[in-house]
């Protein structure tokens, strides 16, 4: 399926604490730049895949929330649900309509509203009795705890992932956090759910991402300046890891596994990769997610980011986007604004946060934790 | 002849001195500390505790008898949520026992009686009260909380069941009405002298003269008393040495734990009797009634696993009045969360309350929750029930200061269970130091949350102490 699906388009509001905006006016707004970007009319489009993890009183149950936002009625619309991962395998999908021949253009769009719900963190859904006390810092916890433990670490080399990160999405005018923040700062910050604190934690966020997807072979009718699909990864493993008695929290095998289809379906290895956007909900995911993808050997990720080596400058920039850490984590929007940002990135249109020679990057989601992963590969024509 | 065949204790692991009640209403120090069960912790929940120190794997008791004043129901029995929990047969026989404080005495009392009759052979009866005093009321600080167990058989006794012994006349010295939730009482010398002492002494006195036994011959008296005074005055009217033949009574040393005071009380005295020796177990409540033992030469290989000095030695000091105000709801604290239906409840019950999981008949895996493919080798169907261990390690774990519970923080611990099997699980009655990889917990049945308008309960991981 390598080369067979361009992306000619991408649009993605501002993220952030979205309080005047509603649901579908981000679905507006997203789609409306990317429309613009791809040089194309809602009409072109055959099928369109929307990505909600949880849907709010204002929609996201259904593909009729983006059907009525855009009007874009009388085709194939399908909303995808797959825990973090949700956005790009939605883009995912949209891969598929057109490497299938039943589309020839694709909307992918990604929208959540964290914010509209009040409180903190994500509600809990589920068994009333069992695993009762998760929250989602609580279970990438669990694998912090053990993997620091094996491997030696201390909080410090995840605070370097968040400064990292800050420094990233402080110069990034779409980011939900624009500041910086220093390792002390990160150390003594309030503990969420430990070793995690409140700046190894993502923020909960709004926002929309959008992206149109075309046959590679007429991309070129609608937007010269299109970024090809190199290839794609999804894997699911168990979504109760605490209960898995051969798991070793050391790795998510989801992550491991959609590197590794994507990477075969690209004809690449980890060490083609020029640049990655990966899923740093938490600081230490990203530690271990350079691991699972391949950029660097087991318990060495932490060394990977302390050394600078994933800084914009670096051998293999991480997120250079400022990531969910400092981007901000819409769950359904995020994997979508990951291609949004690798597209930028190999088009050369990302100003001072633009990685030199960025021709084959990576967008990478994990949730569950762990129960599912996927990667995309997108490279230049 | 029917007897003990075993007995245990529970006591929570939270104290509160009294000093710093007196603290919290500048009044003048008393000395000494009450039991304060956690906030996940209730009559049910300690009952669960000190019935699992009372069975083994070699044989089930075919009767469990419950008995307090503070069940978390109006209307539910406890005794058979006590049973499940423990994993009881389907066919066991389960009664509650209530209405007055006396209610763990004539649990035990009804359990001789139906080894007497032989209707039944081996019963288990469980007392625990956590009641709760109102804020700045007499009560507060006498009232304490801790269950106990007594399983009474004919093989293996420890102590043989000789005589019981009843007293039953109106007199009003503790009450709750149907709407009132702190317990209310007419204290002091005229109840104590002319309820107190008048109906137990006579209880006892008729037991004694029932058997031809002088005072003097009698070793211990396991009596409940409402203040340790009480109790001594008690001695006196029978003629009692209260320095060598008085247990003292738990409202001393943990406060009164109500229907489970007498049966706590004889626990202690079994730790340290010898054989041959006369020991009398007395509550009260609207009368009296007493039991008459004989220990016996099986006595010392069968005392408790875990004695009752051993489980007022093992305490963690609460840090303020107020936080004991919080655990026991006397202020008001948000529960709430998604309702266990009966449906699932049914589905699940040997799942989420007898706690089996499955074990793989072509690998060996233990797993949680039951299935029926293999999580290691995929075999299809080859899953048979397995009761899982009630002790493990933690093998990683999380310190969760965010998620929404009644206190914070809260430890959520993934733990390798002794025998195999893994599960999730929070932690409670902890110090932050207890919470590492490795270390040993034990599983203990709590309230999880209400939802629905109901309790829900499940197990978690306590530290083990």
């Amino acid at each position: 399926m390598k080369d067979q699906v361009a992306v000619i388009g991408v649009g993605c509001t501002n993220f952030g604490e979205l309080f005047d905006k509603g649901y579908e006016e981000l679905i507006c707004d997203a789609a409306f730049a990317a429309y613009a970007d791809a040089g194309i009319e809602p009409s072109q489009i055959d099928a369109a895949y929307l990505g909600t993890y949880m849907p709010g009183p204002a929609g996201g149950k259904a593909a009729v929330s983006l059907g009525d936002a855009l009007r874009l009625y009388d085709r194939p619309i399908t909303r995808v649900e797959n825990y973090c991962a949700t956005g790009t395998d939605a883009f995912r999908n949209g891969c598929m309509a057109i490497a299938s021949g039943a589309a020839d253009v694709v909307l992918v769009l990604g929208a959540e509203k964290l914010r509209d719900r009040g409180g903190r963190g994500l509600p809990r859904f589920g068994h009333p009795l069992l695993a009762k006390g998760n929250s989602a810092p609580g279970l990438f916890a669990l694998a912090a705890t053990r993997y620091m433990h094996t491997f030696g670490i201390g909080r410090e080399f995840l605070a370097k992932v968040a400064v990292k990160n800050h420094f990233n999405g402080a110069r990034n005018a779409k980011a939900h956090m624009r500041m910086e923040v220093t390792e002390e700062k990160v150390l003594n910050a309030p503990m969420i759910a430990s070793p995690f604190g409140l700046f190894d934690c993502c923020p909960t966020t709004d926002g929309a991402a959008a992206a149109i997807l075309c046959r590679a072979d007429i991309a070129s009718r609608f937007n010269p300046d299109f970024v090809l699909v190199k290839g794609f990864g999804l894997a699911v493993t168990s979504g109760r890891p605490y209960y898995d008695p051969t798991f070793d929290y050391l790795g998510f095998r989801s992550t491991q596994m959609a590197a590794q289809q994507a990477y075969e379906m690209a004809g690449v290895t980890a060490r083609d990769i020029r640049f990655a956007e990966v899923h740093d909900c938490f600081t230490w995911t990203e530690i271990v997610n350079t691991e699972d993808l391949g950029f660097c050997e087991r318990g060495q990720g932490g060394h990977l980011a302390a050394e600078g080596r994933t800084a914009i400058g670096g051998d293999i920039p991480i997120n250079p986007s400022g990531g969910l850490k400092s981007f901000g984590h819409p769950i359904g929007a995020s994997g979508v604004r990951m291609i949004y940002e690798c597209v930028e990135q190999i088009r050369g249109r990302c100003g001072e946060r633009q990685v030199a020679n960025a021709e084959l990057g990576l967008a990478h989601n994990v949730g569950g934790p762990g129960a599912v992963a996927c990667v995309i590969v997108l490279g230049a024509r | 002849m029917p007897g003990i065949t075993a007995y245990g204790f529970y006591v929570p692991r939270h104290r509160l001195e009294r000093s710093k009640i007196a603290a919290g209403w500048g009044t003048s120090p008393p000395p000494g500390e009450i039991a304060v069960g956690n906030y996940d912790e209730d009559a049910l929940t300690m009952g669960v505790e000190a019935a699992g120190a009372c069975l083994d794997d070699k044989s089930a008791p075919d009767a469990l008898f419950f008995a307090s004043t503070s069940s978390p129901y109006a209307e539910k029995q406890v005794a058979s949520v006590i049973a499940t929990a423990c994993d009881l047969p389907r066919n066991t026989q389960t009664a509650d026992f209530g209405g007055s404080i006396r209610a763990g005495v004539s649990a035990l009392v009804a359990a001789a009686n139906a080894l007497r009759a032989a209707t039944r052979r081996d019963v288990l009866v469980v007392a625990s009260d956590c009641r709760l005093a109102a804020p700045e009321s007499d009560l507060e600080g006498v009232l304490g909380d801790a269950a106990a167990a007594v399983r009474v058989g004919s093989e293996d006794v420890l102590a043989d069941i000789v005589a019981v012994s009843h007293v039953s006349e109106e007199f009003t010295h503790f009450w709750r009405t149907g709407e009132q939730r702190f317990l209310q009482a007419l204290t002091g010398k005229f109840s104590n002298t002319y309820g107190y002492v008048r109906d137990v002494a006579e209880a006892v006195r008729d037991l004694l003269a029932g058997q031809g036994l002088e005072p003097a011959q009698l070793s211990k008296l396991a009596a409940y008393a409402p203040d340790a005074r009480a109790a001594v005055d008690l001695c006196k009217r029978l003629g009692l040495d209260p320095k060598t033949q008085l247990v003292a009574p738990p409202v001393a040393a943990i406060g009164s734990a109500g229907a489970a005071d007498a049966l706590l009380a004889l626990g202690a005295a079994l730790d340290t009797a010898s054989p041959g020796d006369w020991i009398v177990v007395a509550g009260y409540g609207e009368g009296a009634e007493a039991v008459l033992l004989r220990a016996t030469d099986a006595l010392p290989a069968h005392r408790a696993q875990r004695s009752w000095s051993a489980w007022l030695a093992a305490k963690s000091s609460l840090p303020s009045y107020q936080k004991y105000l919080k655990l026991r709801r006397i202020i008001a604290v948000d529960g709430g969360g998604e309702a266990i239906n009966n449906v699932l409840e049914h589905k699940e019950l040997k799942q989420d309350m007898r706690l089996y999981g499955s074990r793989c008949e072509d690998c060996g895996e233990v797993q949680y929750p039951m299935a029926r493919v293999c999580i290691r080798c995929g075999a299809r169907d080859r899953l048979a029930d397995h009761k899982l261990a009630k002790s493990g390690a933690i093998f990683t774990f999380t310190i969760d200061y965010l998620i929404a519970n009644v206190e914070l923080p809260l430890p959520m611990a993934v733990v390798d269970l002794d025998g195999g099997g893994r599960v999730y699980l929070q932690v409670t009655d902890f110090i932050e130091a207890e919470v590492e990889i490795g270390k040993p917990v034990v599983l203990t049945y709590r309230w999880l949350h209400d939802g629905g308008g109901n309790h829900n309960y499940y197990w978690k991981a306590r530290p083990v102490r």
